[in-house]
């Protein structure tokens, strides 16, 4: 009955956004940042009543694609901004990190509700995960339980705002990872710090040969 | 479902009144669970608890008639299983299997792989529906929030150090507490 899907290796976060975008002069990057702000691809991680709520701030009332939000992304892959909405287990932990892992960088991601900031009313049980920032990192914490569209629409304002100011270089985003969560069975599959390394030096992490690895010896 | 008819039945005749009712019409199973009775003054152990529906005498408002079997199972000795008379009973028994820890003796799902977990994710160590199973997070991850109602208000009016004794609940021998709880605890102590 098991069926071995292996982790799905992913590509060094650099390169996604491009390596010359660091060096981008100032008007450039505001630009960048506009767009990237204004065209978020969402993924709802709906796990429980909170998704409810998601789904009642996608639909036509609240209507959060006037804010740039366009729901319902293909998968993962396609998506930038990941919001989990719901009680998140410990069963269904490994499934929110490795979807996690299979969305390309630049990605956010929005925790929506009690139970997925803390754990919520089951915060003592046996089953449930104490926070789904113990698995990712989160960018915006949207308390209730649950809590409004309106919250939803407020926490996308946030994120949006973070976006604009922000400056995606490569070391803001290996920052993101390096010394804020101990390294899993993904991250060892997934090359966090090659910058820095010497040539003719292997890093400490152990690194998959990947296309377009060539021009690395 | 309003269930009316319950049915105590001594261990030793669990499947056999199991099947007798089935051949009297009650052909649909409906669930099966534990109680944990362990700390029961008479005869402590386990209910294990089973509910049979007749699908086939519609009784108009009042609803398929049902019963609702019990026996008191002691912890330690496998219960007989009922895979045999119903094979949908297999998820039941090893929930209940992993929930409890209680074994069942006969179990057959097909596959010939026993017991295994069927909820609980891989490596879980425990049966989390115990009343000796300790929710440990209580004691060893912190929280921002008040664990027991009125915690965390200045008003007057909090009962204030009155701890709930509900099963499971880690007694303030258990691990490390955040400073403010420990120092209620050393308060009391004086």
């Amino acid at each position: 009955m098991g069926v071995d899907l292996p982790m799905p290796s992913v590509r060094p976060p650099d390169i996604s956004v491009g390596p010359v975008s660091a060096h981008a002069p100032k008007p450039i990057k505001v630009v960048l940042n506009w767009g990237r702000r204004y065209s978020l691809w969402v993924f709802n991680f709906g796990l429980a009543c909170c998704a409810i709520e998601f789904i009642a701030a996608s639909m036509g009332r609240h209507d959060f694609m006037r804010l740039g939000v366009i729901p319902f992304a293909p998968g993962p892959r396609q998506a930038d901004l990941m919001v989990v909405s719901g009680t998140v287990t410990d069963k269904m932990a490994p499934a929110i990190r490795r979807l996690y892992d299979q969305m390309p960088e630049p990605k956010y991601v929005i925790s929506f509700g009690a139970c997925s900031n803390s754990g919520g009313p089951y915060w003592d049980s046996y089953s449930v995960t104490k926070g789904v920032d113990q698995i990712i990192p989160v960018d915006v914490y949207v308390p209730g339980c649950p809590p409004r569209p309106e919250a939803l629409l407020h926490g996308i304002i946030r994120l949006q705002e973070q976006i604009a100011s922000e400056r995606v270089s490569a070391q803001r985003i290996t920052g993101r990872y390096a010394g804020s969560r101990v390294g899993s069975a993904g991250d060892v599959r997934r090359p966090l710090l090659r910058r820095g390394a010497p040539a003719g030096r292997e890093t400490p992490t152990t690194r998959i040969p990947q296309a377009g690895d060539g021009g690395d010896r | 479902m309003k269930v009316t008819d319950v049915r105590d039945v001594p261990f030793g005749e669990w499947s056999s009144t199991v099947l007798a009712l089935r051949e009297d019409g009650y052909a649909f199973f409906d669930f099966l669970t534990a109680v944990d009775q362990t700390d029961a003054d008479a005869d402590p152990g386990f209910d294990v608890v089973c509910h049979l529906i007749d699908p086939s005498h519609p009784s108009g408002a009042a609803g398929l008639r049902s019963v609702l079997l019990r026996t008191r199972a002691v912890d330690g000795v496998a219960v007989p299983s009922l895979t045999p008379i119903f094979s949908g009973a297999a998820w039941h028994e090893r929930e209940t299997h992993e929930m409890f820890g209680l074994d069942f003796d006969g179990f057959d799902d097909g596959t010939g792989r026993g017991l295994r977990p069927l909820l609980l994710p891989e490596g879980f160590e425990g049966t989390p529906l115990r009343k000796s199973f300790v929710l440990a997070a209580r004691a060893s991850k912190p929280w921002p929030g008040g664990k027991e109602p009125g915690e965390g208000h200045e008003s007057a009016r909090a009962p204030g150090r009155r701890r709930v004794q509900a099963p499971g609940v880690p007694g303030p021998d258990w691990g490390p507490r955040e400073p403010s709880s420990s120092r209620a605890v050393a308060e009391e102590s004086t």
